[in-house]
This record gives structure tokens, sequence and C-alpha cells, in this order.
């Protein structure tokens, strides 16, 4: 006969010793972002290199797109670029959500030439994935999207909403099991909207 | 009894010591963020209050008015940002919270994961004292009995003694 008194405390602690134990392999950076199945916040941001043009959230209307959050002065955004630039090989889309960290708009201490300088000795260097590059200048989409560093990179599907949102590094790993199966199911329904749009406008 | 007053006065010493220099520390720190205008001395209260139950979604464990990383910089002007536009506490938390999520506020809301932080130490308590009370007039009953026994087993012995 087991005695009580000593098989309550016993499962109490076998209890506590898992819970523990769960705990040792636990992220705790790992959140769930709030940008997830939300479209594209409203945004009106200047191209970096060309700040005369502007975009929109139309830019992400019709069309699968990855939106990579970077600058260069962030070391893993380095590590990444030529794996994107490979992707990119591949045709997929990288719009460059840039930002930068010298560039405070409280105290401005780098000018806009140098920091497009930068940008062009980078991906002239380690490769240039991107269409082309969003500026954000005081980072108040990225704050928006709840960015909380770079780099970040998310997939963004024909209606401009937000699908998937990874933090960190982008790499053959995270692209196999977290990107392609939804980046390839909407391409293929992308390819099918394509072919029947084609097909209702032949006479 | 000597030696336990001396330990407890270094506990105590090192304690305020160390309270002071956290006084200290943080005065610093505020001291490097005074770079607002306020349009009123609510304005600024309300900023403070924000900034210091606002959690940095990128340094863990500080608040916004703490922290050095960027994204809290970005906050603190975001927060002045919405405070200037005539927002209260209560919406530029929720503005916060829309972003990233409910940690990046120090009082977490009551849900259903959250709800066992409060279940789990009371339940502890009750079921102590339970045990507690029902073990208690068994013990010293016992105690009595063996005391009673003893007892009579000493007078016993000097009963012979003598």
């Amino acid at each position: 006969m087991i005695n009580t008194r000593f098989v309550v405390p016993l499962v109490a602690f076998i209890a506590l010793v898992f819970f523990l134990y769960q705990g040792l392999f636990s992220d705790p950076r790992e959140r769930e972002s709030q940008a997830l199945a939300k479209p594209m916040p409203t945004f009106s941001l200047p191209d970096l290199m060309e700040p005369s043009v502007i975009y929109t959230n139309d830019v992400f209307t019709d069309q699968v797109t990855l939106l990579n959050i970077w600058g260069v002065w962030c070391v893993t955004c380095a590590v990444e670029l030529p794996y994107l630039t490979e992707l990119s090989q591949q045709g997929v889309r990288f719009v460059g959500l840039y930002y930068d960290q010298d560039l405070d708009p409280d105290f401005g201490t780098k000018t806009l030439a140098r920091v497009q300088q930068e940008v062009i000795e980078t991906t002239n260097q380690l490769g240039n994935p991107f269409v082309f590059n969003i500026f954000d200048v005081y980072r108040d989409t990225s704050l928006d999207l709840g960015v909380t560093g770079a780099p970040e990179t998310l997939l963004i599907d024909q209606q401009g909403v937000i699908r998937v949102h990874h933090i960190g590094d982008l790499n053959p790993r995270v692209w196999d099991s977290k990107f392609a199966p939804l980046y390839n199911e909407l391409m293929a329904q992308q390819s099918l909207q394509f072919t029947t749009r084609q097909t209702e406008s032949q006479p | 009894m000597n030696h336990l007053t001396r330990s407890l006065f270094i506990i105590v010493s090192m304690w305020s010591l160390l309270t002071l220099s956290g006084l200290l520390f943080s005065h610093d720190v505020q001291a490097t963020q005074e770079n607002y205008a306020f349009a009123s001395e609510q304005q600024r209260q309300d900023f403070k209050r924000l900034t210091k139950v606002l959690r940095c979604p990128m340094c863990q464990n500080q608040n916004i008015a703490d922290s050095d990383a960027m994204i809290a910089h970005d906050m603190r002007r975001k927060v002045y940002q919405l405070l200037s536009q005539g927002n209260d506490h209560d919406q530029v938390i929720d503005f916060m919270k829309q972003r990233y999520g409910d940690f990046v506020y120090y009082q977490p809301p009551v849900n259903n994961s959250t709800i066992w932080l409060w279940i789990l130490p009371f339940s502890v308590l009750l079921i102590g004292g339970w045990i507690l009370f029902k073990r208690r007039p068994e013990i010293s009953h016992t105690d009595e009995q063996v005391e009673a026994d003893l007892l009579a087993k000493a007078d016993e012995l000097l009963e012979k003694d003598k």
C-alpha cells in the first residue's frame, strides 16, 4: 500500500520538474507578432535613392512581396544579404524597408548622401536583392509593424496582408520551414488568376 | 545573538546602499532625456508615468525610460507625439499594445493563461492551511498522551528511589 503522504508531493515535484525543464528550451524573446493577418499599415515614404519618388501601399497590390527590414549598420543583415540575393535571382520579389540608426530624427548627424553611399557600397559587395528600398525616415512604419530591430522579414500577399512575420535572419532553413510553403501557394494562386484573366481577355 | 545582529546590520546597510545607488542612477538616466518640450506639467507627468510602465520589447526587463536601445528612443518619441496630439494615458497604452502586444505593458491582463498566476498562490495557501488545520488536534493529543505517560513513569522512578 503506497502512502498518499509520499505520493502527492512526489507527483507535485515531478510536475514542477517537467514545467521547469520545458522552460530551458523556451525562447523568452519569442512573441506573437501583432502585425500578422493584418493589412500593411498605411504609409507614404520616399525611395531611399530617389527621395522625390513616394511609395504608398499600392506597391504591394497584385504581387507577392517579401519586405525586408534592414540597414547597413546591422551585422546580421549583412550575413543574410547574399542568400536574399540568391532568392531574388530565383524570382522572389524583395522590397527593402530601410532605416538608419545614426540618422536620428532628434539629433540628425548623418546626411542622406552618406547613407546612400553606404547602401551602394554594401549592396555592391554583398548583393542587392531589392527591387527598391523604401526609406523609413522616422521609423514610424517600423513601429507600426511592431519591429524591434533588424533584420526582420514580412511576407505580404497580393491583397497587401501580412502573412508571415519573421524576426532575425532569413536563411535556407527558415525559408524552407516558414516561408516556402505559403509562398509557393500564393504564387500558384497568382498564376491561376493571371491565366484566368488572360483567357477572359481573349476574344 | 551578537553574530545575528551584525549580519543583519550588514544586510540592511548593503540594501540601503544599493537602493541609494539605484536612485542616483535612474536620476542620471532621466536627466539625459529631458529634451522634450511639454505643453503642460500634466503632459510631463503623463510622459514620465507612461515611459515607466511601458516595457522595451528589445531589452526584456527594462522600461522605455531606462533603456537606451533605439526602439526605446523611438517609443519615447512616439509617446511624446501621441501625448502632444491630445491622446490620454490609456490611448497611448492601447496604441503600443496594438503594435507590440500585451508584453509591452508591465501590467498584464487577466486571461486564460495568466489567471493561474492568481489561482496558484491562493490555492497553495488554502491547501496548506487545510492540511495544518486537519493535522493539529491529532498531534497535540498524542503529545499530551506521551507527556502524561512519561510523567507517570518519572513519578514511578522517583517513588522507587525514595
